[in-house]
């Protein structure tokens, strides 16, 4: 959590961006070499980290893990590999409605072909979407007319990772945005009272 | 002494003041100044060791990200433009409010708004912070319209206030004592107000499927929590509350949620539709009689033992028997409930304090009575209930409960008799 902490914020803010955040303002902007503020997620590049690696190198942030890496055929790291799992997802930028990225699953196998274990580790990895016309969807940040050298940038080589453990998905219950089973139990209970003041 | 005392204290507040300058530089009003990718996603105890309590210590609070919002003219549709940080889109809204009393002597909030108002809703939560409790959460629910005829809403409320004896336990400089005061009569609380996602409706309005209704039931129960039980912490809950006793015999379980092997199992095949469209508690009550019953008289099976229970519960008083049953037809007249709103009252009533009749009823069903028995012939004559009548001293509190399981008896045999219990009524 250590990068996060530049940010100089209150107590209470947290990194848990969109999927469109990711890539509209953090991947579109690193891959187009603008500056972006906060530069908080690392760029790991291909470094063949473990998932449980990532501690203290990646961004961590509430059970998620983000950093930069490059595109790649396999991720095969040192003791397992990234298995593709289920298909590419869309992003759409929500200003223009245009395809911004493309959001890919993997799972994590440890050791290798046939034999191999499948994990709870997740990953999703954000590419930016083939020929996506950058200049075009950053227009609405800022210095968009003076860097017009960035059409040269082979602009799906970067990818953002973000890595989580699914089975460790129930511990963020108390976010406070969902009622306990108790609650619930205790909405339909009042159903049925007779007399209802606000107190 | 003092002096260097309060010259210590001034030091600490100054420097405090001069830190927090510093990091207003970040304004979210207006335009937002939150980072791309931050939320506003505190935890319990930011909201209240740090949030509210520098609130109640008229200290600044960096960004001003908590609003001060008066409950009273803030429709909670409302809440989200008023209390937005930042231009991202959020699910929760986060504001601060001044408790003000409904009446001068009484220690009740008036949580109305000009289009309905907030109504609390179970127990108070303790927050904890390091094993040590630091606060209380109340959840309150938005109804629209007024008081008694109230509409529920999706908006939900969590209201956190420090606990009385909070703030001089910290070591949050030496002023503390004071703090502690005006947080009493101020009424500062910190609200988080989100709308309930609705994925449990499915299960409320069960499909009654015409076989295995307690495996039916069994799994809707599972659905409804993730993961957990519901079940567990809700006999946790029940028995922490009041009813240990029942708490021992296993009746309260059984009643709650059916039984693993079901009774019913074995009257499965011979028996007509009818019989298979019965709620899913007869299953329970058809314990006490099972033993008795030829297959024969099956259809009036709910009839027998209904009535049974009630003589059990009556015979003592034969008068309150008929007023009951009066009720009983009142109540069917204008009520179809499915069995899962009537557990939940039947539960209700266990929470307020009902326990005595309550737990009677529960032994009558678990512990069968070995002297009751039934007539093959009963549209001509009462049943007989010979044995105990000393169980249960009917009393008028209890008729309620006692009319909810009535209600799934004649709900049942509506379809085999056209007035099921037009041999009770005098």
């Amino acid at each position: 959590m250590g990068d996060s902490n530049n940010v100089n914020l209150p107590p209470g803010f947290r990194f848990c961006p969109t999927d469109e955040e990711l890539v509209v303002h953090f991947l579109q902007r690193k891959a187009s070499l603008l500056p972006y503020h906060p530069d908080i997620i690392p760029d790991l590049d291909l470094y063949p980290y473990d998932p449980w690696d990532l501690d203290g190198k990646a961004l961590e942030e509430g059970k998620n893990w983000y950093y930069y890496s490059r595109r790649t055929q396999n991720r095969i790291t040192a003791n397992g590999y990234w298995k593709p799992w289920g298909c590419d997802e869309q992003i759409i930028n929500s200003n223009s409605s245009k395809r911004v990225g493309v959001k890919k699953y993997y799972i994590f196998h440890i050791g290798e072909g046939p034999e191999s274990v499948k994990t709870n580790w997740i990953m999703q990895e954000f590419r930016l979407s083939d020929g996506s016309n950058l200049s075009g969807s950053s227009a609405s940040s800022s210095g968009r007319s003076k860097r017009r050298s960035q059409s040269k940038i082979d602009f799906s080589k970067w990818v953002i990772c973000r890595v989580f453990d699914h089975s460790c998905d129930n511990d963020n219950e108390e976010d406070g945005t969902e009622l306990s089973c108790l609650d619930e139990v205790f909405l339909s209970l009042d159903d049925f009272d007779d007399i209802s003041f606000p107190n | 002494m003092f002096l260097s005392l309060l010259l210590l204290c001034y030091h600490y507040l100054f420097l405090g003041m001069s830190k927090e300058e510093m990091s207003l530089s970040v304004n979210v009003n207006g335009q937002s100044k939150v980072p791309p990718g931050f939320r506003f996603h505190p935890t319990e105890e930011e909201l209240l060791h740090y949030y509210l309590r520098k609130k109640v210590a008229y200290e600044k609070i960096d960004l001003d990200v908590i609003r001060d919002v008066d409950l009273n003219k803030l429709e909670p549709w409302d809440i989200q433009e008023k209390c937005r940080i930042g231009s991202t889109p959020q699910n929760d809204w986060y504001f601060f409010s001044h408790k003000d009393k409904k009446y001068p002597t009484g220690t009740r909030t008036n949580r109305a708004t000009a289009a309905g108002f907030w109504k609390a809703t179970g127990r108070d939560k303790v927050i904890y912070s390091s094993f040590r409790r630091i606060g209380m959460r109340k959840t309150l629910v938005f109804y629209k319209g007024r008081a008694p005829h109230g509409q529920k809403s999706d908006w939900i409320m969590h209201e956190y206030r420090l606990d009385d004896n909070t703030i001089t336990s910290q070591d949050y400089g030496s002023g503390s004592s004071n703090l502690c005061d005006s947080a009493q009569e101020e009424g500062w609380v910190v609200c988080r107000v989100f709308k309930k996602k609705n994925y449990h409706k499915a299960v409320e309005s069960p499909q009654r499927s015409s076989s295995a209704h307690s495996i039916d039931s069994t799994t809707q129960m599972q659905s409804l929590n993730k993961g957990g039980s519901v079940r567990d912490q809700f006999l946790v809950y029940v028995s922490g509350r009041s009813c240990k006793r029942e708490m021992d015999s296993p009746s309260l379980i059984n009643i709650t949620t059916t039984h693993d092997c079901n009774p019913m199992q074995q009257f499965a095949n011979p028996i007509d539709d009818r019989f298979m469209h019965l709620p899913r508690l007869d299953s329970i009550t058809s314990l006490t009689t099972s033993g008795h019953l030829s297959s024969a008289t099956f259809d009036q099976d709910s009839n027998f033992h209904a009535h049974a229970s009630m003589n059990q519960f009556l015979t003592e008083n034969e008068h309150s028997m008929n007023t009951s049953i009066n009720k009983v037809h009142d109540t069917r007249a204008h009520e179809q409930l499915d069995h899962w709103a009537d557990l939940d009252r039947l539960v209700a009533s266990q929470l307020n304090g009902q326990q005595s009749s309550a737990k009677a009823m529960y032994t009558c069903y678990n512990e069968p009575n070995e002297d009751i028995c039934f007539p093959l012939n009963h549209h001509d004559q009462e049943p007989q209930v010979h044995g105990s009548t000393s169980m249960v001293k009917a009393n008028q509190a209890a008729y309620t409960s006692e009319i909810d399981l009535w209600s799934f008896a004649q709900s049942s045999s509506q379809s085999s008799s056209p007035d099921p219990f037009y041999h009770l009524s005098v």
